[in-house]
């Protein structure tokens, strides 16, 4: 006998919109460093070697906590940037 | 009634499980099938409309509709008169202090854990009494697991993607506890969070495991095991505060009480006693003190303490009402304490438990 029964899922969202293409360098790129405020010292060491090393220039957004989502001004501001970095933790 | 589930069929309920093993859509373990006549019977029970949403369940955001979540509470188990204090949980743990999106994410342990109170634990039979935090009962069992599936199939925190708890624990399958308030000296926990006496309600907090406290005797000797079990270097209250949760049992509490003790007598007292030192919370290392700092920067670690004396002794909350107590297992000699996540969040929210119409 067929039985039948319910998801208990919502169906798949539309796929995400693609990412931005990689610049095949990072001189003069702007980075968009988001820092979750997890590990504060590293973020600052992480800073300064992707600016001496690679050229760049870092533009570091600072999460008002690390245990919850980036406020929506936040994501917008990295989006405008070439390359962002997020999820630094422990 | 019209719903806007999918609806899948199969040929038998072996084929059918193995359909939700498949997709994900179970937490490990079987479930009971979610046909439209027992979905239909939870939300007719409630008498609310099935697209009525009570928010997105993070961190995908699956909407909270009623509909879904008589769907997973029929998959846990639940019966229609457990919908009610289902949908109170969900709603208590989307309100924003609780920080649901954290707690299903984090690294810490935690788990939000569902307390009932009020004359439908009774009725429900949740049980309050010996092995509280166990198995047995239908009640705890299938609330509990209604609620954590719910979270599974609309907030989709897996534990090989986003959900990062490094250990977890077994409550992430049902975390559900009734307080035990007739064999309880003081008021129940829903009524000192500001809710009328005999209404119902359901407090979440998310929070470690039971510990056990081996706890008996006059009220110094209980308050001298307990305070020291809620101080451990390991937990992070002590270095980040936020809240933590005490259960006593009957006796325990009858024994405060006989002698003249409040509920608010003993948690000042914890307060002022479950601490340590700044040179044992130093001793721990640098990365706590980096997580101190950042509570501090965010002003919620009070600058009352004076962290640069080895000497000061620190408290595990920043107020004594951040403690949680609750009455409830056998009449024993053992208490539990359970750490919560911090001051990330977690916070205990209580809301009303809307009986049918």
């Amino acid at each position: 006998m067929t039985i039948e029964f319910l998801s208990p899922v919502w169906p798949e969202q539309a796929a995400p919109r693609p990412a931005k293409r990689r610049p095949a360098s990072l001189e003069g790129a702007t980075i968009a460093l988001v820092d979750d405020n997890l590990d504060v010292p590293f973020t600052t060491h992480l800073e300064s070697l992707v600016e001496a090393r690679h050229g760049a220039k870092v533009r570091r957004l600072v999460k008002p906590s690390g245990t919850a989502p980036s406020p929506p001004a936040l994501i917008a501001e990295a989006a405008e940037a070439d390359v962002a970095v997020v999820g630094i933790g422990l | 009634m019209h719903l806007l589930s999918d609806r899948l069929t199969a040929e038998d309920y072996d084929e059918a499980v193995e359909l939700f093993y498949d997709r994900n859509w179970t937490d490990g373990l079987p479930i009971v099938l979610p046909t439209p006549r027992r979905v239909q019977a939870l939300i007719e029970h409630v008498g609310r409309d099935p697209q009525e949403s009570l928010g997105d369940i993070p961190p995908k955001g699956g909407a909270a509709t009623i509909e879904k979540l008589a769907v997973n509470a029929v998959m846990g188990g639940c019966r229609p008169e457990h919908f009610p204090v289902v949908l109170a949980a969900i709603e208590a743990m989307l309100a924003p202090e609780h920080n649901l999106n954290g707690v299903l994410q984090t690294t810490h342990m935690c788990v939000s854990l569902v307390i009932v109170n009020g004359p439908i634990a009774r009725a429900l039979r949740i049980n309050s009494r010996d092995g509280v935090f166990g198995n047995g009962y239908r009640g705890n069992g299938a609330i509990g697991r209604g609620v954590r599936l719910a979270l599974w199939n609309l907030g989709g925190a897996f534990p090989w993607d986003t959900d990062k708890s490094t250990l977890s624990h077994p409550a992430e399958y049902a975390f559900c506890i009734a307080e035990e308030e007739e064999d309880n000296p003081w008021r129940p926990l829903h009524v000192d969070r500001g809710c009328p006496e005999g209404s119902d309600a359901v407090t979440v907090f998310a929070c470690e495991g039971p510990h056990s406290v081996f706890c008996y005797g006059a009220p110094e000797e209980m308050l001298h095991v307990l305070a020291d079990s809620m101080c451990t270097l390991g937990n992070n209250n002590l270095h980040v505060l936020g809240q933590t949760l005490v259960v006593l049992n009957p006796l325990n509490a009858e024994e405060f009480a006989k002698r003249g003790w409040s509920k608010d007598d003993v948690r000042l007292y914890l307060w002022e006693n479950a601490r340590r030192s700044v040179r044992d919370v130093r001793a721990c290392g640098a990365v706590h003190d980096q997580f101190r700092k950042m509570e501090i920067d965010a002003g919620r670690y009070p600058p009352r303490y004076d962290l640069d004396n080895p000497t000061t002794r620190v408290p595990v909350t920043a107020r004594p009402e951040d403690i949680h107590i609750v009455v409830a297992g056998g009449r024993s000699y053992f208490a539990a304490v359970l750490p919560g996540w911090g001051g990330f969040g977690g916070f205990a929210v209580t809301r009303p438990i809307r009986r049918s119409r």
